[in-house]
């Protein structure tokens, strides 16, 4: 387990030229070492950079400086497909596509061999309890149904590395909650590494390994928290006293970022001073 | 089912309108108008079975006319869908060429009818150029606005599975822009008739153009409204046209069949 998948060293993200007036610096000097079959969550305030750093290593975005190792891959830029795959909210389904087209053309994107499409995306399906839908077209189904069937896009290209950008975002929080037991229970079984942006606290303690506390603007990593609980996790779980001591631990963490945050939107000028 | 009841006592509704409609002309037109300027609906459906149909030359000008339309209207399709392809094809080629496609489109073309003329004669060619003039615009604006609308987040999830260049545009951005497309398509139709007959009504030498001023100009009410009505009847049919095409070509369309499995189910 002590094998690191993805390597991220002294990594800072800034958007438009330093000292230009609009110049921001989204990510400062960040490292973090994720292990093989890991789940770890990045939980911050909005704008605390913390999907910027999922686009770092998922090469979608080349970062200022620093170095990101994926699968002992340097990650700058680019996509890695092979190895990395992407879920984001259910609206990143192709509306113009039937379910089993999503998945045939994430397959093909992916250079993966015709002769599987078909097998590997009715797998994922039915991994998600979504196997008798697959001729619908996203907007016949609920928002719910619409991200379980994301995920199991994301899945079914089979790379080890999952990186997950609040994909729950959208849902209610009860459909957010059976999605997040469903998600431990199929994720348990794959032993992928994954990473997962979230901004919701009881989400962040009851999916992750481990939990990575990112400060408000310029993100830096404050503190990381572990979470000893085996998966698959059972909704039991959240009723455990240890789960509200996390989760409020994780919220006392947060709140003076998110209220300075905040300050910062309401009055620009004393939060720099 | 409630929704169809609905729909069916809808339909009723407007067949009762439109039937009033008529009866109403057909009073008036029958006992208080003059009939120099009108006619009812029965004397024009006379007029219709008598002075259009026999008369070869106007069938053959109805024909000429439906010619015109489809001609200007492949070409407005061809050029149209064309242009709007390259210049919406990257944001570069956008910012540099649709501000002078915006300023064509917003010139009243109507005062360059007569420049038209001298340059194409008064032939079908005039009518064709205007007809394209037209019908060409629309379908570049909503092709270039298909492609523009595209979701960042889809572009996004396509690059990071692994999409080339050209699988995005193949995959993501013409499949996103299809049904803007046919927006452009429809509003394209309806300028390109407007252009077609305008250019008729302007100078035409046999066409139907020539053969509404000659009944208006006669004070013949009843053929000149049977060959408008003609002339709406070609409307409504190349309407119908782009909108069964709109039906069959658009991905999303497609689901409506499976919609109503569902709906069954």
């Amino acid at each position: 387990m002590s094998e690191s998948a993805i390597s991220i060293r002294n990594v800072s993200q800034r958007y438009g030229d330093a000292g230009a007036p609009d110049s921001v610096l989204a990510l400062d000097d960040i490292s973090l070492e994720v292990r093989k079959g890991e789940f770890v969550c990045l939980l911050g305030p909005s704008g605390c950079g913390k999907s910027t750093l999922l686009n770092v290593i998922g090469g979608l975005f080349k970062p200022t400086s620093g170095m990101c190792h994926v699968a002992g891959r340097l990650v700058d830029g680019s996509p890695h497909p092979d190895k990395i795959a992407f879920v984001f909210q259910e609206s990143t389904l192709f509306p113009w596509y039937s379910i089993i087209e999503n998945f045939r053309i994430a397959l093909k994107f992916q250079g993966i061999p015709q002769s599987e499409w078909d097998d590997r995306a009715m797998q994922a399906l039915k991994a998600v309890g979504m196997s008798s839908f697959a001729s619908h077209y996203p907007d016949q189904l609920s928002v719910g149904m619409r991200q379980r069937v994301n995920m199991a896009r994301g899945i079914c290209v089979e790379t080890d590395i999952l990186l997950m950008d609040e994909p729950f975002a959208a849902l209610d929080e009860q459909t957010r909650m059976v999605l997040g037991e469903d998600l431990s229970q199929l994720l348990a079984a794959t032993g992928k590494t994954i990473v997962f942006v979230t901004h919701s606290l009881a989400e962040a303690v009851f999916l992750s390994d481990r939990i990575v506390v990112m400060s408000a603007r310029p993100g830096k990593i404050k503190t990381i928290i572990d979470v000893n609980e085996a998966h698959p996790r059972s909704p039991d779980f959240m009723l455990e006293p240890r789960f509200s001591e996390l989760r409020n631990e994780c919220y006392a963490l947060l709140r003076d970022e998110i209220r300075s945050t905040m300050a910062a939107q309401r009055d620009p000028q004393s939060a720099g001073a | 089912m409630m929704s169809s009841s609905r729909s069916s006592l809808a339909f009723w509704l407007r067949l009762v309108l439109v039937a009033f409609i008529f009866a109403a002309l057909e009073i008036y037109g029958r006992f208080y108008a003059d009939p120099a300027f009108m006619s009812p609906p029965s004397g024009i459906f006379r007029a219709f079975v008598e002075r259009i149909l026999p008369e070869p030359k106007i069938i053959e000008a109805l024909f000429l006319c439906v010619l015109q339309i489809a001609a200007a209207y492949g070409l407005s399709i061809l050029f149209g869908t064309l242009t709007g392809l390259l210049v919406g094809a990257t944001s570069f080629s956008r910012s540099a060429f649709f501000p002078i496609v915006l300023l064509l489109f917003a010139i009243p073309q109507v005062s360059l009818l007569p420049l038209v003329i001298l340059f194409f004669g008064l032939g079908p060619a005039a009518k064709i150029a205007f007809g394209f003039s037209h019908g060409v615009f629309p379908i570049i604006m909503n092709v270039v606005a298909g492609m523009r609308d595209v979701k960042e987040l889809h572009l996004r999830a396509a690059r990071s599975m692994g999409a080339s260049r050209s699988e995005t545009i193949r995959h993501v951005i013409l499949p996103h822009a299809v049904p803007s497309l046919f927006t452009g398509l429809r509003l394209g139709m309806t300028m390109t008739l407007l252009g077609v007959i305008l250019a008729e009504l302007y100078v035409s030498t046999g066409g139907v153009g020539y053969y509404t001023r000659l009944f208006a100009e006669n004070y013949n009410p009843a053929p000149l409204f049977a060959l408008i009505g003609c002339l709406a009847v070609i409307a409504i049919l190349f309407n119908e046209l782009v909108r069964l095409a709109e039906k069959r070509l658009t991905p999303g369309l497609r689901r409506s069949a499976a919609l109503t499995n569902l709906v069954k189910e």
